[in-house]
């Protein structure tokens, strides 16, 4: 709740925040079909109509409502990037946990795994990883996970290391608490600041390796929109009909943009260090 | 002088480390053709390779026995003069005297069995052999006359050695196995270096037979963004370039200093069913999906009108009218019909897709999906790149897929792969009919022209009819230049032999 | 130094990982060397003929026999034979990593010259018009993805005019230093646009910590001119973070950029990678990445060493 109060006041933190509820209630709308039209209705005469009246942002090659594709493409690049975020902070935490607590052969067996993956170029192994299994929201899901896993793992095995050293871990433990007591009370509550805003960030990340893998021909399937895939099948009308380049762009650069202002806000407020620079 | 220097491939490497830290610097060497395509050959042996994008950088350095025309219509090259004897049962060639390769040395027909030999070989791994099969033995009873003895008679055979896939090689390079490595070819350029998915460098050849060229090589850069081909033109950067996106080929005419070539090809749009899958199986079913879709309104969208609705036949000489197909116009009513009658109340597939293979899969994916969602079809696409797609195709592991195949001029070897019972590719169309296979066994030995037209007609409207696949459309063949250069006459094959005419103005 | 001794250790250790999964991962993609050279035409071959191409590509063994195989050759420097190239993969990665190695310094060069000043810039006019601008754009360079503004440029460079950089072939820059530069400016300026995002909102953020340091607010308090206390005493203190930002960078971009290759048509180690993927050249795939990963780790080490001697606060073997 504290986080919310201090996000209002954050005046960059406010309008990164203001984006992302927007994108997320465009997102519901189109969820929920309240789009101005049926995203995947094929308007045989108004093939590239430029925006107008009807199509507030033009339509496509065989005549669709990027107005309401952008929608609709909006949940799906969200999902792909939450969901995968979701997965990648899940595994990387636990990774992560079990290196810096236990140590010893675990760590170095982890954390050798992790530098693996980090050490194997990003865009690569997410593409070696959607020709694979075959590309789909699934996919992209689990390709862009296990492509962000060592990074969290890193981020949450270096306070695991040091907290596991401080003093008050040593006194919860003199007194008898459990391990398990230890790691979830303590550890958690000091590992959710540094998470929260690699969560953010990583959600950034996330849509830009999303638009970039489905540029490549390799994400979200169609008809089913989504804003790299929208970008990459308007890539060669650009001339023809930019506005199905520049609106799609402009959602993503807008998306990634509210996540980056969020992101940052949140590391003012919740690392002390940079709070001190706010004041 | 550089012919000799490009034999060994010591030399060869020397040579293009000498060019890619010199000559490359100066890519706008005025005398040179400078051409760009998106997709590069993936090797060099003209017998293995197949890949449109292959047959056209290796169709300006080897050379067939014959060549088919802009219209299709079989031409000399090696051979000067051909003949089938009355029986059908021996095809005579006479070689040009002047035919040599880059190195000088005369192409005899020795080289031409040596050529056909390896081909037949299995284990060269040549696909085109499969055309090759009822040649029983070679001849050669002098240095300029091949004498190929069939063991049936085989009309098509003529026209299925008009390719680079039938390219005459060395007997040398056969024999020392570097049939590869060398490029050693006849044809009227020589490649001087390669840099795969980057440039290549062919310099004229000067022993060729066929004529003078009024310039003196073509440099090749793969630009694999087509949209950067079109920049590249327009800023006068690319004398020549090939083209596969209708999207990007129909904005070159908007610019003053470029042309646009397009000409209808012999490949065919087409969505493949699988019979051997429910309910695909049912006559009536795929009747109904045929009678469902729009080809047209595929054509005006998919392809923004860039293409012809097809047949199964392509090629000018044997096709018939479309409108004289089963239910080439759509008609809803008898398509839920056609469903009724099948007892068939709508259903779900998968249908595959190759990644911009060609560019307007998707495209066409998406139109089909919502047409045939009228009559309760319910098409998931699956999206894949193209080697997976092919591994898929190859297996017939689909419901159904978006394929774009290549035709040939000739109908029997276009389909008797996909639909005679001996086949190689019937695991692909899962599919045959007793009546398919006799009208190409005809068709294969019939050697009136004529004759053999009321059979492939037969052949065609019976095929539209039992649906196995729809056929959809042609697509163009698009080749851009620049206004200044002048002489090139684009072919339906898409070889890019017309080069040969081309003057570069200035 | 004990840690650069383990580290060093670890290093072979996490090749060997990259490696096996490479190699693995690349075998499991549906599809073959044959499939991909004669595309729907493979179905024609008979069960002879394609055994004797998969002997030619190297790929009838078991795969376990192949990577026993690979290792071999790879503890003798071979990394194999490229079976699109006919050439031995190290040749042919050492031709095309020139460009990806200028293209990647051209980039770290355009963001640290444009990063840096307004880093310092948008610090010492902290909440003024000019910060709040330079953050805005800042945020707004890192939050564009690359191809939207190599796209960009390209499209404006045609259209407007008539220009676009020399495509397809690399000119190198000891051949024709103007040429080169000429052909790698724009993909650069796309590289470096995000980067420089990222510098300056770095520099800008650690320039504000060292000036709020103690011994800066005494080099202030003695006089010491305000520019003299900007570039002398703060900026280097505040540049460590940048340098560490700068290298991280750097060794994701010495992996070559496979989009913006793509896009400017240039021959970088991205875009071999990509194509021999496609190819299913499996002996070019594993060279690549291998190379790439070595790279990476070296890249990364250097960096922490930077780091380490930059600030004595920092004990390496503390990590």
């Amino acid at each position: 709740m504290r986080i919310f109060k201090a996000l209002a006041a954050h005046r960059t933190g406010r309008v990164g925040a203001a984006i992302i509820a927007i994108y997320l209630l465009l997102a519901l709308c189109g969820l929920l079909g309240l789009t101005p039209h049926d995203p995947l209705q094929q308007f045989r005469i108004d093939r590239l109509s430029p925006p107008d009246t009807t199509y507030w942002m033009g339509t496509d090659l065989i005549g669709r409502d990027t107005a309401s594709r952008l929608m609709v493409g909006i949940g799906q690049s969200f999902l792909i990037a939450f969901g995968s975020v979701g997965l990648a902070s899940l595994f990387g935490t636990l990774i992560g946990l079990l290196a810096g607590w236990w140590g010893g052969w675990l760590d170095g067996l982890l954390m050798r795994v992790m530098d693996v993956l980090l050490a194997f170029p990003a865009i690569l192994l997410a593409l070696l990883i959607i020709a694979i299994v075959g590309p789909g929201t699934g996919t992209s899901v689990a390709a862009i996970a296990i492509v962000y896993t060592p990074i969290f793992a890193r981020v949450v095995r270096g306070p695991t290391l040091s907290l596991k050293r401080r003093d008050f871990v040593d006194a919860a433990r003199t007194f008898g608490s459990s391990q398990r007591y230890i790691l979830s009370r303590h550890l958690l509550l000091n590992l959710v600041a540094p998470l929260t805003v690699q969560v953010t960030l990583a959600l950034a990340w996330a849509l830009l390796t999303e638009a970039g893998l489905s540029f490549l021909g390799l994400g979200t399937q169609p008809p089913a929109p989504s804003l790299g895939l929208m970008m990459s099948e308007a890539r060669n009308l650009m001339q023809q009909a930019p506005w199905l380049l520049i609106f799609p762009g402009l959602t993503v650069m807008f998306g990634i943009l509210g996540f980056n202002l969020l992101g940052d806000a949140l590391r003012d407020i919740i690392d002390p260090r940079t709070r001190r620079r706010a004041a | 002088m550089h012919s000799k220097f490009a034999r060994t491939a010591a030399a060869r490497v020397a040579l293009a480390t000498l060019l890619s830290t010199a000559a490359l610097a100066m890519p706008a060497q005025a005398a040179n053709l400078r051409l760009a395509w998106a997709q590069d050959a993936t090797g060099l042996d003209p017998h293995t390779q197949t890949a449109f994008s292959s047959l056209r950088l290796l169709e300006l350095i080897y050379e067939p026995l014959v060549r088919l025309d802009a219209s299709l219509d079989v031409v000399p090259a090696i051979a000067e003069s051909w003949e089938f004897s009355d029986d059908g049962l021996t095809l005579t060639f006479n070689l040009d005297p002047d035919a040599s390769f880059s190195d000088g040395t005369a192409v005899t027909s020795e080289d031409v069995k040596a050529s056909f030999e390896r081909l037949l070989d299995e284990a060269t791994g040549a696909a085109a052999r499969s055309n090759f099969l009822s040649i029983a033995s070679i001849d050669t009873p002098d240095p300029q006359t091949v004498v190929f003895n069939l063991s049936q008679p085989d009309a098509p055979i003529l026209v299925a050695m008009a390719t680079a896939n039938a390219a005459v090689v060395p007997a040398s390079a056969i024999a020392d196995g570097s049939v590869a490595t060398t490029t050693l070819g006849s044809g009227p350029f020589v490649l001087e270096q390669w840099d795969p998915n980057a440039q290549a460098t062919l310099s004229v050849n000067e022993n060729w037979a066929g004529g003078d060229i009024a310039y003196e090589g073509i440099t090749i850069s793969v630009l694999p963004d087509e949209t950067a081909i079109l920049s590249s033109l327009r800023a006068g950067q690319t004398d020549f370039a090939l083209l596969n996106d209708p999207l990007v080929a129909t904005l070159v005419p908007t610019e003053p200093n470029l042309q646009l070539n397009a000409v209808p090809g012999l490949a065919y749009n087409v969505l493949q069913l699988n019979p051997s899958r429910e309910p695909m199986d049912n006559l009536l079913v795929r009747q109904a999906m045929s009678c469902a879709i729009n080809r047209q309104e595929i054509v005006d969208a998919a392809l923004i009108g860039e293409g012809e609705v097809t047949g199964p036949l392509t090629m000018p000489v044997y096709a018939s009218v479309p409108s004289s197909l089963f239910c080439y116009e759509q008609d809803l009513e008898k398509a839920r019909a056609l469903m009724d009658e099948a007892g068939v109340d709508g259903f779900t597939a998968t249908v595959i897709a190759a990644t911009g293979e060609p560019p307007i899969a998707s495209a066409e994916a998406q139109v089909l999906q919502s047409q045939l969602a009228e009559i309760g079809i319910e098409l998931e696409i699956e999206l894949m790149e193209l080697s997976v797609y092919v591994d898929r195709w190859l297996a017939g592991d689909f419901d159904m897929a978006v394929a774009q195949n290549g035709g040939r001029p000739d109908p029997y070897p276009m389909y008797n792969r996909y639909f005679t019972k001996d086949g190689n590719l019937v695991k692909v169309s899962q599919f045959t009919d007793d009546e398919l296979d006799s009208l190409l066994q005809q068709g294969r030995v019939e050697t009136d022209v004529d004759a053999r037209r009321e059979i492939f007609q037969a052949f065609e409207a019976r095929l539209a009819e039992l649906s196995p696949w729809l056929w959809l459309s042609t697509s163009n063949i698009y080749t851009a230049q620049l206004q200044s250069l002048s002489g090139f006459e684009p072919s339906p094959t898409g070889s890019l032999f017309g080069l040969t005419e081309v003057t570069l103005g200035q | 130094m004990n840690y650069l001794g383990r580290r060093l250790l670890t290093f072979p250790l996490i090749l060997l990982g990259v490696s096996l999964l490479v190699f693995v991962s690349i075998r499991m993609i549906p599809g073959d060397a044959i499939t991909a050279m004669l595309g729907t035409e493979a179905g024609l071959l008979t069960p002879v003929q394609r055994q004797s191409l998969a002997v030619y590509f190297g790929i009838d063994q078991p795969v376990p026999v192949q990577y026993v195989r690979w290792l071999g050759g790879l503890f003798q420097g071979d990394l194999g034979i490229s079976v699109t190239y006919g050439k031995p993969v190290l040749e042919i990665v050492l031709q095309r990593f020139p460009l990806t190695l200028e293209l990647a310094l051209l980039a770290m060069l355009i963001a640290l010259s444009a990063g840096i000043p307004a880093g310092v810039f948008a610090a010492t006019h902290s909440e003024r018009p000019a910060d709040i601008g330079l953050r805005l754009l800042a945020m707004l360079g890192q939050s564009t993805p690359g191809f939207v503004v190599g796209l960009l440029i390209i499209f404006v460079l045609s259209v407007y005019f008539g220009y676009i950089p020399a495509m397809g072939s690399f000119t190198p820059l000891w051949v024709d230093p103007l040429a080169n530069l000429t052909q790698l400016i724009f993909p650069a300026i796309t590289l470096g646009f995000a980067f420089a995002a990222s510098v300056t909102r770095i520099t800008r953020s650690s320039m504000l910590d060292v000036l709020s340091d103690d011994y800066v607010r005494t080099a202030r308090a003695k006089g010491v001119p305000a520019r003299r206390v900007i570039w002398h005493h703060a900026l280097p203190n505040a540049l460590i973070p940048v340098v560490t930002l700068s290298g991280v960078e750097f060794g994701y971009l010495l992996g070559g950029a496979v989009i913006i290759e793509q896009i400017f048509a240039l021959p970088g180690l991205g875009r071999l990678t990509l194509d021999a993927i496609g190819q299913r050249d499996y002996a070019l795939v594993q060279g690549c990445v291998l190379f790439i990963a070595f790279n990476f780790l070296v890249v990364n080490l250097l960096v922490d060493l930077a780091y380490a001697a930059l600030d004595p606060r920092i004990r390496l073997g503390a990590r």
